[in-house]
């Protein structure tokens, strides 16, 4: 059995830095209607499962081959969808995603890049962020600062924080602005 | 909002309180049970988690301080050492008030997979980080808190009258006044191993005093959810088993499967063994934590096992 710092640590290594990657994969291949992020997050839930029992030898075929057997489960579960479209998902071969390594983040291009991912931030957002990461003012000063509530700024902190993090695993870095409520489908976002 | 999206919300929401100054042992309870809950949690907290410790060197672009607006004095030792560890590219975050009206209440320090950090706290006491650990200091109240948040570390504790200095690992609360002994997180297990002096291990969970121990020097107590195990070790085995802080593992008749997992701590570059009757081989000595290569000749040639290596991986064939 594989402990959680070991499996922290594959995920954060092995996994996470084929992010960008997997979700053009799930965009590619989800119908209109699923939310790539659902469909992201279930396939990281599985393979941290799966990798406990012990980690796999190739980390990125894993993934994808577990993301793929996501899409054909939603695929049957939504029973509009005809058989040839979930035999078109069982005859995709995620080798053919062909491994590109520039889209893994040499650790020195980290500042550049969380530069980058701060600089896109919509202006209020980026100042509360700016205010954490590089000042490292608490969320009490920041308010302080801002002369706005603290109840505002941990909002703000915690949106930006999400979009910062999305951009640093390859995404587009925007803030996911869908309020808490009904689970609604969205359109794919990248 | 998706349910995803909404794993994401709270587990942003979690990362983001963390970091405040305000963040108490109660709070830190309640996230380690959340994370635990599911691996739905964990995957989300995780990504999370390692994407924002990759926005880290953002700090680097903080303007330079002016001279009147030093840091209140306690923790610029500890500011100091995380500077200088900065350039031996290894990352640490203080979270710090930004202006000089308020104390800094805490300081984090984490170390990546083969990384090893000395922090000095200004009441005299040292810790010393092991490989892929965090953890969190505060100074405050007369109190002097620690979180190990994950990993393993070692805690040379000053003596101070009064101010007992506490360390919250997982469900295990561990105070001391002055004394030596370190702490490892592995999972939900939580090992104290006691090189001098005493140690009051107390369960987080329970309600009442009765399930605090106290253990002394050459005791090793392994807290797994409600259960405890103390056992008594010889000094040379303590010894050993602190040996990472010279970046140098030393096993005894240790089974070869788990000084592989001990190696796999600290390197990248994971040793996997295919063969089950190897993995049980009892082997012994002091080893180059971050040697790995080392240590698979040693197996090739001293054990005659067989033993492939790429970038990545080496296995143990037979």
């Amino acid at each position: 059995m594989v402990d959680d710092d070991a499996l922290r640590a594959w995920f954060a290594t092995e996994v996470l830095p084929f992010e960008r990657e997997l979700m053009r994969f799930i965009s590619r291949h989800s119908r209109q209607s699923e939310d790539a992020i659902d469909i992201r997050q279930e396939s990281y839930e599985r393979a941290l499962t799966g990798a406990r029992g012990g980690l796999p030898l190739s980390a990125r075929r894993y993934v994808f081959t577990v993301a793929r057997n996501v899409l054909i489960d939603r695929a049957r579960r939504a029973r509009v969808v005809s058989f040839e479209q979930i035999a078109d998902l069982e005859s995709i071969a995620t080798e053919e995603d062909t491994f590109s390594p520039d889209h893994q983040f040499e650790a020195r291009d980290e500042l550049r890049r969380a530069m980058a991912g701060l600089e896109q931030l919509p202006p209020r957002c980026r100042e509360v962020v700016r205010l954490r990461r590089v000042e490292g003012l608490s969320i009490r000063e920041t308010a302080a600062r801002l002369g706005v509530g603290e109840h505002t700024v941990e909002r703000q902190l915690t949106l930006g924080l999400r979009a910062l993090v999305d951009f640093m695993h390859g995404g587009e870095g925007r803030i996911d602005r869908t309020r808490r409520g009904p689970s609604k489908h969205r359109k794919v976002e990248r | 909002m998706s349910r995803a999206r909404e794993i994401e919300q709270t587990a942003a929401s979690w990362l983001v309180r963390r970091e405040q100054p305000d963040w108490s042992a109660e709070q830190d309870a309640a996230l380690q049970r959340w994370i635990a809950e599911s691996m739905e949690h964990r995957a989300a907290f995780w990504r999370l988690e390692i994407g924002w410790a990759a926005t880290e060197r953002l700090a680097a672009m903080r303007a330079p301080e002016r001279p009147e607006r030093r840091r209140v004095p306690w923790l610029a030792p500890a500011f100091a050492i995380a500077a200088s560890l900065l350039i031996v590219c290894s990352f640490a975050i203080l979270v710090l008030g930004g202006n000089g009206t308020k104390p800094p209440e805490m300081v984090q320090i984490a170390t990546a997979i083969g990384g090893r950090k000395q922090v000095d706290l200004p009441d005299g006491s040292q810790i010393t980080l092991n490989t892929a650990s965090t953890m969190r200091a505060s100074v405050a109240d007369g109190r002097r808190r620690v979180w190990l948040d994950r990993g393993e570390a070692f805690f040379d504790v000053a003596h101070v009258e009064k101010r007992p200095f506490t360390v919250f690992a997982g469900d295990s609360k561990v105070t001391v006044l002055g004394t030596k002994f370190s702490i490892r997180r592995d999972g939900d297990t939580t090992i104290v191993t006691v090189a001098q002096g005493r140690v009051r291990v107390e369960d987080l969970e329970a309600d009442d005093d009765q399930r605090a121990t106290v253990i002394t020097a050459g005791d090793r107590i392994v807290a797994r959810g409600t259960s405890t195990l103390v056992a008594k070790q010889s000094s040379q085995w303590v010894e050993d088993s602190l040996s990472w802080r010279r970046g140098v593992l030393t096993f005894d008749q240790v089974a070869l499967e788990d000084a592989v997992r001990e190696f796999n701590r600290y390197n990248k570059r994971q040793i996997r063994i295919r063969d089950p009757q190897a993995a049980a081989i009892r082997i012994g000595g002091s080893f180059d934590a971050r040697d790995i290569d080392a240590f698979a000749r040693l197996l090739r040639t001293a054990f005659g096992l067989r033993v492939t290596s790429n970038e990545d991986t080496i296995t143990i064939i037979s």
